[in-house]
């Protein structure tokens, strides 16, 4: 892509997103989401494969309704409380409004459906922009309003983790693996998004280091489905043997540091007394647990002197920076014991 | 404390910076060294019951001989691995030597932990490099979904308990094992406790096994390389125990009704698992199965809760650690010799290797129980505690040590004993590393014998 116009779509997202952050006016905000939106459609279709134009397609409806939604909620808000600032939220309806249209607008179950096939269809490096970037400026909206209905939030968490567990266990591409790991976290980033907002922020937080890994791993294998996972061990034999340690970090086992924001919200879900949501949202990490074995299987646990699992193909230099990637896997694998730090810094 | 964890973590640069030539006896060596400073342990001489007290790391008279088994056999791993992992890139053999080190690292953490978080963060922690041992060092496909059973059966329990520590946090306000036996006794009444109670101990019933959650236990053991066998068999099954034992502590008074169900599993499992074994073909899948059956009788011990069930178990793991590591030894030396685990296959060795003969031999007793090894005195005192809880154990625990004896005899026989096949004509002699390893194994169990206050536990 021409330079000129990379530099100003980025600068647009970067910019989308920080006007979200910096603003108090829902109007503000909402331009911000739109900006975000518009500077990541040409992004998308960049490549001007019918299956990018779909998804950039399927993106752009999808976003587009639930800012409308969000629009049409602030009005709404600003013609019952006569204000229009975030922070000021008082009535029931336009809160819950605003919660569905962000959960359409990061890909919370159940309104999911878009996220796996819109992933599909982008290259990795734009599908990585999607899952992380895109989510802060939501993100930062939803820390700030004050829920009113406890059970809608616990509800679209439950069920996000269930539905990202249960979706991603048919999967062969890894990237609607990774949309339906996405929808996973963001439920666990949603269950206690009421009781502690820093630790939804902490979790997003790690989410990040974690996913940003994965692309970068797949980036590097120039793999898109399981099957072309099994020859990574001839292309980079010290990341195939890292590999798996990510994966289960994303599937949240200890001593690994996803298991840090699965640890922390279960002792706050605990001191809520939810026990019973605990429990079952403890369980639903099984399922996205069972996929990343199943992908640390295929990539590094079935080599050789076992039977090969593939071809090996040409072993061509790789033009990928390594740098990113190996501070981020050591940021994922390494940061359990810097919990206590962790929550003391992102206290909100 | 430090100056066993640290050296074992300096085990891993040495692993990778050894030269080829030197790297197996080098980390023998140091791993050995390891082991007899460990032995310092056992020496609880502190009043209030807990020795080498830092901030997060303390040793008392139950974690410490299972610490110590830890350490031991960290070398008897590095021995047995020599063999099977001779024929692969230098590179390979370093990650081997690196997992099993991370594995003692974190047991040593899991046995050593005042908190009962870390013990959790741990006791999962050991979860991953058993993992990779066996689905990238086992040998048969099956191995896939013995790593997937093995994952999914801990974790299905664990993930409860994570959540009933975290309930109990909030409930006492703290989780320090140094405090938590004096905290008020919890005021357990309502359905959602009885829940919560079956929380805190299915992970450790799982992990001993209990009969009924055991499904991955043969799996995992016959498929896992040698190293894998020994640590799970002697070792990663304790740490249920141990678990169980410190958690059982806090979960008065209602354990006497609500573990009657699991004393039956556990007893029945002793005669039904006991009772597979006599049916088995595949050699390491009877010393399996013969674990899960030694383990029910320590679960019975363990949920009898009288000071005599208590040493009881404890004896009984110690004693079954070694016994079956040994075991899976002997079964692994039969296996590099003719890369087959069915006993068919490898009948009459007596005639060919007379020597191991009597390690078999000895190992066998061992497993059966035989007096006047460690191994009966756990038996008899876990056998002793329950039929003071009810006389119609007996009927279960008495068939179960017959059983016992009939399949390690069965065991003995089918192996040394009889004609040799007539397939088998060029076996490779015992190596002195084998009769070494043996050694190793059964001269603490015999030595034990002559000190068993040391694995008394608490009631000493």
């Amino acid at each position: 892509m021409n330079p000129y116009i990379l530099a100003t779509l980025l600068f647009g997202l970067g910019l989308g997103t920080t006007i979200t952050f910096a603003s108090s006016h829902w109007l503000l905000a909402w331009m911000g989401l739109e900006m975000n939106t518009l500077a990541i459609i040409p992004l998308m279709a960049q490549h001007h494969h019918p299956r990018a134009v779909e998804a950039t397609t399927k993106y752009f409806l999808t976003q587009a309704t639930a800012a409308a939604m969000l629009l049409f909620a602030s009005t709404t808000n600003a013609w019952l409380t006569g204000q229009w600032d975030i922070q000021q939220m008082t009535h029931p309806l336009p809160i819950t409004l605003i919660t569905l249209a962000l959960a359409l607008k990061i890909g919370l179950a159940p309104v999911h459906s878009w996220l796996p096939e819109v992933l599909q269809g982008l290259d990795l490096t734009t599908g990585l922009i999607l899952s992380t970037w895109q989510k802060l400026a939501p993100f930062a909206l939803l820390l700030q309003i004050q829920p009113v209905n406890s059970s809608i939030l616990i509800a679209l968490g439950l069920l996000s983790t269930l539905v990202g567990g249960w979706g991603g266990l048919n999967q062969t591409q890894l990237r609607k693996i990774l949309a339906y790991s996405s929808i996973a976290h963001l439920g666990w980033m949603i269950l206690v998004l009421q009781f502690s907002p820093s630790l939804t922020l902490l979790t997003l937080l790690t989410y990040f280091v974690m996913t940003f890994s994965t692309f970068l791993v797949f980036k590097l294998n120039k793999s898109t489905s399981i099957n072309m996972l099994a020859t990574s061990w001839a292309k980079a034999p010290a990341l195939t043997a890292l590999a798996p340690l990510v994966l289960l970090s994303l599937g949240g086992l200890p001593p690994l540091t996803g298991f840090m924001p699965k640890w922390l919200i279960l002792q706050e879900l605990a001191k809520q007394d939810l026990a019973p949501t605990a429990t079952l949202a403890a369980m639903s990490a099984l399922l996205s647990l069972y996929f990343y074995l199943r992908l640390s299987y295929a990539m590094t646990l079935t080599m050789s002197p076992n039977n090969l699992t593939g071809t090996t193909p040409w072993r061509l230099q790789s033009s990928q920076l390594t740098l990113p990637l190996a501070i981020s896997t050591l940021a994922t694998l390494l940061l359990l014991p810097l919990t206590p730090a962790a929550v003391a810094l992102l206290t909100l | 404390m430090l100056k066993i964890l640290i050296p074992t973590l300096m085990l891993i640069p040495t692993a990778w910076g050894a030269p080829a030539k030197w790297l197996w006896p080098t980390t023998l060596a140091h791993s050995l060294v390891i082991a007899l400073i460990s032995l310092t342990w056992l020496k609880n001489m502190s009043e209030t019951g807990w020795t080498s007290l830092g901030l997060y790391m303390a040793t008392d008279p139950l974690s410490t001989p299972l610490l110590v088994l830890t350490c031991w056999l960290l070398p008897l791993m590095i021995l047995a691995s020599q063999n099977h992992t001779a024929l692969e890139p230098l590179n390979r053999q370093r990650m081997y030597i690196t997992l099993l080190t991370s594995l003692q690292f974190f047991l040593i953490l899991a046995f050593s932990a005042t908190e009962v978080i870390m013990f959790y963060v741990m006791f999962e922690a050991t979860l991953i490099p058993t993992l990779i041992i066996i689905t990238r060092w086992g040998n048969q496909t099956e191995r896939l979904n013995a790593g997937i059973y093995f994952l999914f059966y801990t974790l299905a329990g664990s993930l409860p308990l994570l959540v009933a520590l975290l309930l109990l946090q909030n409930s006492t306000g703290t989780l320090s094992l140094l405090t938590l036996q004096f905290s008020d006794p919890l005021q357990l009444t309502s359905y959602a406790d009885k829940l919560w109670w079956a929380g805190c101990l299915l992970a450790f019933l799982v992990k001993m096994p209990l009969y009924g959650v055991h499904l991955w236990l043969p799996k995992a053991h016959v498929e896992a390389p040698v190293a894998g066998s020994m640590i799970l068999a002697a070792v990663l099954l304790k740490l249920g125990g141990y678990g169980m034992m410190r958690m059982i502590v806090m979960l008065d008074p209602l354990t006497k009704d609500l573990s009657y169900p699991f004393i039956i599993f556990a007893l029945w499992g002793v005669i039904m698992t006991g009772s597979i074994c006599l049916r088995q073909t595949d050699l390491k899948s009877l010393i399996a199965y013969s674990s899960v059956s030694h383990m029910g009788l320590v679960v019975g011990g363990i949920l009898i809760q009288t000071p005599w069930g208590f040493s009881g178990a404890l004896i009984l793991m110690i004693a079954h650690g070694l016994t079956s590591s040994a075991l899976f030894c002997l079964a692994n030396t039969n296996y590099e010799r003719t890369h087959s685990r069915t006993m068919l296959l490898a009948r009459g060795l007596q005639m060919v290797l007379p020597l191991m003969t009597a390690w078999w031999f000895i190992a066998s007793l061992a497993n059966l129980a035989l007096p006047p090894l460690p191994n009966l005195m756990g038996e008899l005192m876990i056998i002793t505690s329950l039929f003071n809880w009810s006389w119609w154990t007996l009927a279960l625990t008495g068939a179960g040590t017959l059983i016992t004896a009939s399949y390690s005899l069965y065991m003995f026989l089918m192996t040394q004993r009889g004609p040799i096949p007539a397939h088998m004509i060029a076996l490779e002699p015992t190596h002195s590393r084998e009769h070494l390893l043996m050694a190793l194994h059964l001269l603490p169990l015999v030595l034990l014998m002559l000190k068993p206050e040391l694995i008394w536990g608490w009631a000493y």
